[in-house]
């Protein structure tokens, strides 16, 4: 199998001196291609931080993070701004949004960055994806006059533009109703189906059941990882025990 | 609680409040200054002419003159106090050397008087009444101070020498717009150079009651006294020695109010920032019950305290450069010693730009009572944002790229905070523009016709001398031989008398010859083309309320005769009170003649000049150039000066104002900012999205300015002209300078400024901003 994404002996602290804190002890960590993988881990043990770092939206103090091959730290700002917008897609807790644009605005705007295709096709792309993540029609409004699970639904929209190699998850069903959060976990497995690798940080273990490979993370280190089948929608419930009583085990 | 709060949102934000602080210290500073110079300048001008005991009417009269029947009028006249008549006796320019030059290129009329014995004294430089004993001449004060003459220097009239004693201070004749000046020498003296001139006689009168100059004026007039120049009143003495510093002081109060405003737009876009950064917490203070008042105090004590020091600050440095702004007052006036009410009224000023302030932001702060609690603690933000613009999106943008579309779709969006940054442009754009076109207006040599002077090269007076004709003959039959002159005109000037519709004469000064050939501007109709037309200068026009198509009676060579007005222009010269017409007249005495002549080579003129001054001695030959530099030299390089520094101070005001309108953005916009970097956006991407905003905001404000500075600059500025006389006239623009090399600074200032503005933008962490 073809690994995305490998990260190793990354280091990363916050603060200087007496109040430094290191967040990432020496992390290694690897994602395949196409792979749904999770991280787990108490508020704290650095698994917000694990992403950013794997994603190349924060700097680490020292390690190293290679994406299909290439040594983030060795790519300009320019270069891996052009990474992030054409292979990795984001989804956010907190729906990110331009309060001035609109959705439809929103979805497209990093791919009208700089055009690939035209403005028509990354148009009709934009509402292709609305249809299908079901919020057709809602292209014209505000990003204050929807609900937070159309809004999350226009982030993932926004982050499939691209057809990204990944997804980058922080928490993204973390500010949802326990039913949105289902249909949004669907859609995100949808996406995996379809090929696209996901990595998602999450403390709920119903999210995290239903990835394939699951990184237990406690005080800046993976000290655990648990594997699962790809999910089919089969045994959720036994799953879901696989992975609670792994937590009671690292004592989570 | 206070104090803490305040001082810890000072300290947050340096740079604003440091900057808000200045403006505030500067309008302060200079509110202040023209209180106390207002207080100053009056209370010299009082003392002077107190001193002096300034006559309250002067009559000018040259030709002959009966002081016994002037006397007995006095005397049998209930109004008067005192009357005399002093003698001024007129010298040309070049028969004057100063310490070995000349005054010939000096456009003042000088002369020379003696000391008076009851009234209209001439004082030296400590306010005391001069006697000037026998070689010692005293000098006006403006030619010490442009260094003309020093005490010590050997003066030659004519003959005679004397040697300059001291300087005197004229409360009639001191200001520069008085275009006579008073020499003080001995009565001896006097005798000795009256040869040297020609005497003119000062007619004044001291009444009992100063409010009725206007009475006893009509009662000289019915009387057919001795009438023969103008005629000036106290009031309009007073205002003679107040104009060039009373405009100064305008000009230093208006001044003070951009700055004023600016410091306002300061204040209105940090406020607005800050309301809407403290969006949430206003709301949650409004919903656990707090007054609107008691949460508008925090905001209002900060500014409070910003003004207070500002004012403070601006009233002490008032101080400081008090005295270099009273100089020219001190020098020409004396000082004034009335320092305490001159401290009230400073303070009065910097008390209201206090509360100007205070009321000011109390103003901006009204919004609070707008915002719902529910709204800030549910969504955080305004949601009255968004207004227009909604059609301007993405999807069905074609026009843009993507950057320059984000940077338009910001500025419509929000265009509430925009609009302090766009209002400071229009301010910078205006004060940019409207003096440079005031300086291409009257440096151009088309602003003469403004004036009352036809456009030409050359131009000849000939004076009081006699044979008058025949010597303007002979200066034409030599021009109509020399072919480098392409064309000239000969004007001559007679007095009349005009038929009043009361019944009563007024006598009026005409110049009669072809207008066509040199035309001054017409404010109003047209130059006279035909035997039965006149054109008036706009003040005599006022004073005999004439309009164009109106018709007046004047007596020529004994018989009536109906003229129609053709016309009015504006004009300076002769006191502003001219006519112009082409009728025929063998009987009136000419009082002179005016050549003017244009030739075929400009650079001819300075040799042509010459030429002519050298063979016709008599006459006084001027080259246009020579003439307006002389008339308007000063006035033009001042204007000059201000409009280079207004260009100077305009660009650092929009540099400054950019500057910290940008940091004050990036600052509020971290979050959309690590939204686009997470998405991809590089960080020129981003430079490129505020370079447009400002940009924007500037292509708006420089077309509104320069719309303001074409309208109500234009006004503005004509305003200020038609003090000098003018009126009526239109900006000339240099296309080139307004409107390509002006905006294209400010587009450099403004793109600098944002690029520095917006630097830190780059260094935003992705992840601390989008992070929970």
């Amino acid at each position: 199998m073809k690994k995305i994404i490998i990260g190793e002996n990354i280091v990363k602290s916050f603060g200087v001196g007496n109040e430094k804190q290191i967040v990432l002890d020496g992390v290694s960590a690897y994602i395949n291609e196409g792979e749904f993988v999770s991280i787990m881990g108490p508020s704290g043990s650095g698994k917000s931080t694990l992403l950013y770092a794997l994603s190349g939206m924060d700097s680490i103090d020292s390690g190293q993070v290679f994406f299909d091959g290439k040594d983030l730290s060795a790519l300009s700002e320019k270069e891996l701004s052009d990474l992030r917008r054409t292979k990795m897609g984001f989804i956010f807790q907190q729906p990110t949004f331009l309060k001035n644009l609109n959705i439809l605005d929103n979805i497209i705007l990093p791919s009208m960055r700089n055009k690939r295709k035209s403005a028509k096709e990354i148009i009709d792309k934009a509402k292709k994806l609305m249809k299908k993540v079901g919020i057709a029609g809602l292209e014209n409004r505000d990003i204050t006059q929807v609900s937070g699970g159309q809004l999350q639904r226009a982030g993932i929209c926004r982050a499939l533009m691209s057809d990204p190699k990944i997804i980058f998850g922080d928490e993204p069903t973390g500010a949802l109703n326990s039913k949105s959060a289902q249909e949004i976990m669907d859609l995100i497995s949808d996406i995996n189906t379809e090929g696209t690798a996901v990595l998602l940080v999450t403390h709920d273990a119903k999210v995290a059941a239903r990835t394939e490979r699951i990184m237990f993370m406690l005080d800046g280190n993976i000290v655990s990882q648990l594997e699962l089948q790809k999910f089919n929608g089969a045994d959720l419930d036994g799953r879901i025990k696989k992975v609670t009583e792994k937590m009671q085990e690292i004592g989570i | 609680m206070y104090r803490r709060i305040i001082r810890n949102d000072m300290l947050k934000s340096k740079l604003i409040t440091v900057t808000t602080m200045i403006f505030v210290t500067v309008s302060a500073m200079l509110v202040s200054l023209s209180a106390i110079l207002v207080v100053n300048l009056s209370d010299a001008i009082d003392t002077l002419m107190k001193q002096a005991k300034t006559p309250h009417f002067v009559q000018m009269h040259s030709g002959d003159i009966d002081v016994a029947r002037l006397a007995d009028f006095a005397k049998r006249n209930s109004y008067v106090d005192e009357f005399q008549v002093s003698e001024f006796l007129n010298v040309d320019g070049a028969k004057i050397v100063i310490d070995g030059k000349s005054l010939a290129d000096n456009i003042q009329d000088n002369g020379f008087s003696t000391q008076s014995d009851k009234f209209d004294y001439l004082l030296d430089l400590d306010g005391k009444v001069i006697n000037a004993s026998d070689g010692e001449i005293y000098v006006p004060v403006g030619y010490m101070k442009d260094g003309t003459a020093k005490v010590g220097d050997e003066v030659v009239v004519g003959s005679k020498k004397f040697t300059v004693a001291g300087f005197l201070r004229d409360s009639q004749m001191n200001s520069l717009l008085a275009s006579s000046k008073r020499f003080l020498v001995s009565e001896n003296d006097y005798a000795a150079i009256k040869d040297v001139g020609s005497t003119e006689y000062l007619i004044e009168f001291r009444l009992k009651d100063l409010s009725q100059i206007s009475a006893f004026e009509t009662e000289y007039i019915s009387q057919g006294l001795e009438a023969n120049g103008p005629t000036i009143t106290y009031p309009l003495f007073k205002m003679l020695n107040a104009i060039s510093d009373g405009l100064m002081i305008a000009v230093i109060l208006l001044i003070s109010v951009l700055v004023l405003v600016i410091a306002f737009m300061c204040i209105r876009f940090t406020l607005l920032a800050k309301i809407e950064d403290d969006y949430r917490e206003i709301g949650v203070m409004k919903a656990i019950g707090m007054r609107v008042s008691d949460i508008k105090k925090i905001y209002l004590a900060k500014y409070a305290v910003i003004a207070a020091i500002g004012c403070i600050l601006g009233f002490a440095l008032s101080f400081l450069f008090k005295g270099m702004l009273l100089e020219n007052i001190r020098l020409y006036m004396g000082g004034s010693e009335n320092l305490s009410f001159a401290l009230l009224f400073g303070i009065v000023g910097i008390l209201l730009v206090f509360f100007a302030i205070v009321v000011f932001v109390n103003g901006v702060l009204r919004r609070f009572r707008k915002i719902s609690a529910v709204e800030a603690i549910r969504f955080g933000a305004s949601q009255e944002k968004n207004a227009g613009a909604k059609r301007f999106t993405l999807t069905r943008n074609r026009l843009f790229n993507t950057n320059i579309f984000l940077g338009v779709k910001d500025v419509l969006a929000r265009k509430k905070l925009y609009a302090t940054m766009l209002f400071v442009l229009i301010i910078s754009a205006f004060i940019i523009i409207v003096p440079q076109n005031l300086y291409n207006t009257i440096s151009s040599k088309n602003f003469i016709t403004y004036m009352g002077i036809g456009n030409s090269d050359m131009r000849i007076d000939i004076q009081q001398t006699d044979n008058i004709s025949e010597k303007a003959t002979e200066i034409l039959k030599t021009m109509s031989n020399d072919s480098a002159i392409s064309k000239y005109t000969l004007l001559t000037t007679k007095t009349f008398n005009a038929k009043m519709e009361d019944g009563s004469e007024e006598r009026l000064k005409i110049e009669l010859g072809d207008h066509l050939m040199f035309p001054v501007h017409y404010s109003e109709g047209r130059a006279p083309r035909a035997e039965d037309e006149i054109a008036f200068s706009v003040m005599n026009a006022e004073e005999l309320n004439k309009k164009v198509g109106d018709t007046i009676t004047l007596v020529i060579e004994g018989k009536e005769k109906k003229l129609t007005v053709s016309g009015i222009y504006s004009d300076i010269t002769n006191g502003g009170k001219t006519a112009k017409a082409v009728f025929s007249d063998h009987s009136a005495e000419i009082m002179w003649h005016v050549i003017f002549a244009e030739l075929s080579n400009q650079s001819l003129i300075d040799r042509k000049v010459s030429e002519y001054a050298d063979k016709f001695n008599y006459a006084k030959v001027s080259d246009i150039d020579e003439y307006i530099k002389q008339t308007y030299g000063s006035t033009i390089s001042s204007v000059k000066k201000a409009s280079l520094t207004a260009i100077a101070v305009a660009l650092m005001i929009t540099v400054l104002v950019t500057l910290l309108f940008m940091k004050m953005l990036v600052a509020k916009d971290r979050y959309s900012i690590a939204v686009m970097k997470s998405l991809g956006f590089t960080n020129s991407d981003i430079t490129i999205q505020y370079v447009t905003r400002s940009v924007f905001v500037l292509i708006v404000g420089i077309v509104i300015g320069v719309l303001l500075a074409n309208t109500l600059g234009e006004m503005l500025a004509s305003a200020v002209i038609s003090s000098f006389g003018a009126s009526s006239f239109e900006f000339v623009v240099h296309p080139l300078s307004a409107y390509l090399l002006c905006p294209l600074m400010m587009i450099c200032a403004v793109l600098i400024a944002t690029i520095i503005g917006t630097s830190r933008a780059g260094q935003i962490k992705l992840s601390e901003n989008i992070k929970e």
